[in-house]
């Protein structure tokens, strides 16, 4: 499913160098990370670098993949954001930003740049709840760029709790490996390796083996209502309310 | 108690053996974690004629190359920070297989990544290792072909990641991760090792209901950091599992996490503290808070050393742990009961001394609004890189850096995966001197300094002791280079071209004693950081794994 870009091309006369540089304080010039002012320290200088905006902004919005820098897009504000990404421009020469911040938007696991319902939030905060651990939906499934995607994506939202637990999963069969029979959901099968996930109890374990040596038949005793007991009725009430409206 | 106590002594008066022989099973050497090798062929009176044999060039260059490897019948494993992992023919270097995990998903929101691996471990046929995405995969042992693979956690939400090597537990892998310095409730988390399924998970933090939950303000406990961060260790005669856990998370400020009153108490368990786990159940046993409410960065992740020693005639077993402040403490493994502390560092001034029976005195703390200057400093006395133990001389040898900071605490909410320090700190060198690290022989039962080798820059490597009497350890100006162990004389020394802050190892094939050892300078987070403090400095980043034996015809 492919969500609308939205893209925010924001002029920047508005980006003030005091917050810019008040939140390059907070969020970058911290802990092991880069020096005051785009100063060296942990993390390399960032002052006079020569970076173009595009680099800057794309860096600071997604990171840089394989090394510490995270990506701020989705944990910092637009305001915050459009300062702190105005401020490493200017240490860099650029007088006038112009600032795109593509699409996306604050909240970690969150919305598709909606707001959500108070029933919404409270079922976002009880998909990821990271005190439930491996009870947590998040384990098996991705929503807007939050969680394990062991599953394809959620697309049909059942009707209610009882539906959600009932959900019918065809999907799902008996893999037989090892002298052992275990509920399985194939991810690919090839000549020399087969792979799928063991769902014998969560979390799910990604499993290659050989094709010869794994057998497999249609159906499982695994029901989707034996891995959600971490959640009553009217939590999985308030996780599809939020499921409907982070979906669309 | 105290009967108890004596007859568990008379039961184990025969002291445990922590030694490796031609293998180095374990990241730590044995699960006992000494990283000492009772191979003596190279020993005081002939290392000096020690020569590379091998050496192999990881091609991973951007970080360096901090793994223990690990050597099981003739076969080295060793893995890269950007998570390649080679199998090597330990004799020659000749490569047997190599694996390269997928670059991982792009950086976590406004959490840290550490790119960093610390060491795989094998076990049963398989080879087994953390990610900076979070996973722990397991590899054919003979092969490199993916066997499992299992999300420990989304690091997306979590602001966590893996750079511990994980440990071998029976028929168990457990385990840590990072995530102290961001807002996230720190765990460690065992898989069979043969079918990747959950075991037990340990919160360093208690939940609701359980004991220690009390010592957390309000919801603080849910993303209150302690997470432990590296490898521990495991008695099998007691069937206990030792580790050492993070800082509380805001590093420098206690004000959304200590609940009021609680100053100068224990708090925020069971962070900064070292635990012992029911091996099969990961029920906590008993505790030990080295740092209460932590407020200097003081991780106390690090190894848990076991060895075996008589304290007033009767045998003991007991664990040896440091944090990052330098203090270390002996404990009875059996019971938790404290027995003695000392400390390493020369400059230290977040405390004005610890009591007899292992309290904090005259605690330094930052204040918010204020810099506060105190030494050790958050890089740490010593940080993750291990200490050895000798049973053959008793000593713990250790490298201490000689560095102070000054603090800031800024309270800041704390916002799920994100990084969370609550201040920063800012690395300057202590006045009036002219090394700033050493490396240190200790008694740990009378806790006195034997002997102390100065060094002008820091050190940061692992150390490897042998039953040669050697203690082994490199430098960042790439010096590899052995100690006597009963006197600090160095013996020998060879330019390694490149920064050393690996972990060196030592195992024997076909009778041939080899002395393995990680060379290449980090060029982020710490080793970055200290960097610049001295301005003369050159050293080397890199990533190569050099081997050294006696030439054939002297051994």
């Amino acid at each position: 499913m492919k969500r609308a870009f939205l893209l925010l091309v924001i002029p920047v006369l508005g980006w003030s160098q005091s917050a810019g540089e008040k939140v390059f304080a907070q969020s970058c010039a911290t802990g092991y990370c880069h020096g005051a002012r785009g100063t060296p320290a942990g993390a390399p200088r960032l002052a006079g670098r020569g970076f173009d905006q595009a680099y800057i902004t794309n860096t600071i919005m997604r990171g840089l993949s394989g090394t510490a820098m995270p990506a701020f897009g989705s944990s910092l504000s637009r305001a915050d954001l459009t300062a702190v990404i105005g401020y490493v421009a200017s240490l860099n020469g650029i007088a006038n930003p112009v600032i795109n911040l593509g699409p996306g938007g604050p909240g970690a696991a969150g919305s598709a740049g909606t707001a959500l319902s108070a029933e919404g939030e409270r079922g976002r905060a009880l998909f990821f709840d990271a005190v439930r651990g491996f009870g947590r939906c998040s384990t098996c499934h991705e929503v807007n760029g939050i969680g394990i995607s062991v599953t394809t994506p959620i697309t049909k939202i059942p009707a209610d709790a009882e539906a959600l637990r009932a959900l019918a999963t065809p999907d799902i069969r008996t893999a037989t490996f090892d002298g052992e029979a275990m509920p399985a959901l194939i991810v690919s099968q090839a000549k020399t390796r087969a792979l799928f996930y063991d769902l014998t109890s969560p979390p799910p374990v990604l499993r290659t083996v050989d094709p010869g040596a794994l057998k497999l038949a249609e159906g499982s005793g695994w029901r989707h209502a034996s891995v959600i007991g971490a959640y009553n009725d009217a939590e999985l009430t308030s996780v599809l309310a939020y499921l409907r409206e982070a979906i669309k | 108690m105290r009967f108890l106590l004596v007859l568990f002594a008379m039961v184990t008066a025969c002291a445990q053996d922590g030694a490796t022989q031609a293998d180095w099973p374990h990241y730590g050497g044995t699960q006992f974690s000494w990283r000492y090798s009772a191979l003596d062929q190279i020993n005081t009176g002939n290392v000096k004629n020690l020569v590379p044999v091998w050496q192999f060039q990881t091609g991973d260059y951007a970080e360096n190359l901090q793994a223990t490897p690990i050597v099981v019948q003739g076969v080295m494993y060793l893995i890269t920070p950007r998570i390649q992992v080679f199998a090597l023919d330990a004799a020659t270097g000749h490569l047997l297989w190599q694996y390269k995990y997928p670059t991982p998903r792009p950086g976590k929101p406004g959490g840290m990544t550490f790119v960093q691996n610390r060491g795989v471990a094998v076990s049963g046929g398989k080879v087994f290792f953390g990610t900076t995405d979070n996973f722990l995969v397991a590899l054919d042992q003979k092969t490199g072909a993916e066997q499992w693979k299992v999300s420990v956690d989304d690091p997306r939400q979590c602001g966590c990641d893996i750079t511990a090597a994980p440990l071998i537990v029976k028929d168990k892998v457990i385990v840590g991760g990072n995530g102290g310095d961001a807002a996230h409730r720190g765990y460690l988390t065992a898989f069979y090792t043969k079918t990747g399924r959950f075991a037990w998970r340990w919160y360093v933090i208690p939940g609701p209901g359980e004991k220690g939950h009390e010592t957390w303000k309000g919801d603080s406990w849910k993303l209150g950091g302690g997470a432990p961060w590296m490898t521990g260790s495991f008695d099998p005669e007691l069937n206990l599992v030792y580790w050492g856990t993070g800082n509380a998370s805001g590093d420098f400020n206690d004000e959304d996490r200590l609940v009021e009153g609680a100053k100068g108490k224990e708090a925020n368990l069971y962070t900064a503290s070292v635990v012992a786990l029911d091996a099969d159940t990961g029920k906590l046993r008993w505790y030990h808070q080295e740092v209460p409410d932590d407020l200097w960065d003081f991780d106390s992740a690090y190894e848990c050393v076991l060895l075996d020693h008589a304290i007033n005639g009767q045998m003991r077993k007991l664990l040896v742990h440091m944090n990052k402040s330098g203090v270390t403490f002996v404990l009875d493994r059996v019971t938790g009961e404290f027995i003695g502390a000392f400390s390493m560092p020369e400059v230290q001034t977040w405390i004005s001394g610890i009591t007899e029976d292992g309290k904090l005195v005259g605690r330094r703390e930052p204040q918010a609004g204020q810099v506060v200057s105190t030494c050790p400093s958050a890089t740490g006395a010593k940080s993750w890189n291990s200490m050895a133990y000798s049973p053959r001389t008793g000593y713990v040898y250790a490298p201490i850096n000689e560095v102070c900071n000054d603090l800031t605490s800024t309270p800041a909410d704390a916002v799920e995966g994100r990084f969370h320090a609550d201040g920063g700190f800012t690395l300057k060198l202590p006045p009036d001197r002219k090394t700033y690290s050493h490396l240190d022989a200790w008694d740990p039962i009378t806790r006195k300094r034997v002997w102390s080798m100065p060094y002008r820059y820091i050190l940061l490597a692992s150390v490897l002791a042998t039953a040669g009497d050697l203690v082994f350890t490199g430098n960042p100006e790439g010096d590899f280079f052995a100690l006597d162990a009963r006197s600090g004389n160095k013996l020998w020394s060879y330019q390694t071209g490149a920064g050393n802050r690996g972990s060196a190892v030592s195992y024997s094939v076909g009778g041939r004693q080899f002395i393995a050892t990680p060379t290449g300078w980090q060029q982020a987070i710490t080793g970055a950081q200290l960097a610049p403090l001295f301005p003369d400095q050159n050293w080397r980043a890199g990533s190569t794994l050099i081997v050294f034996a006696l030439p054939e015809a002297a051994k």
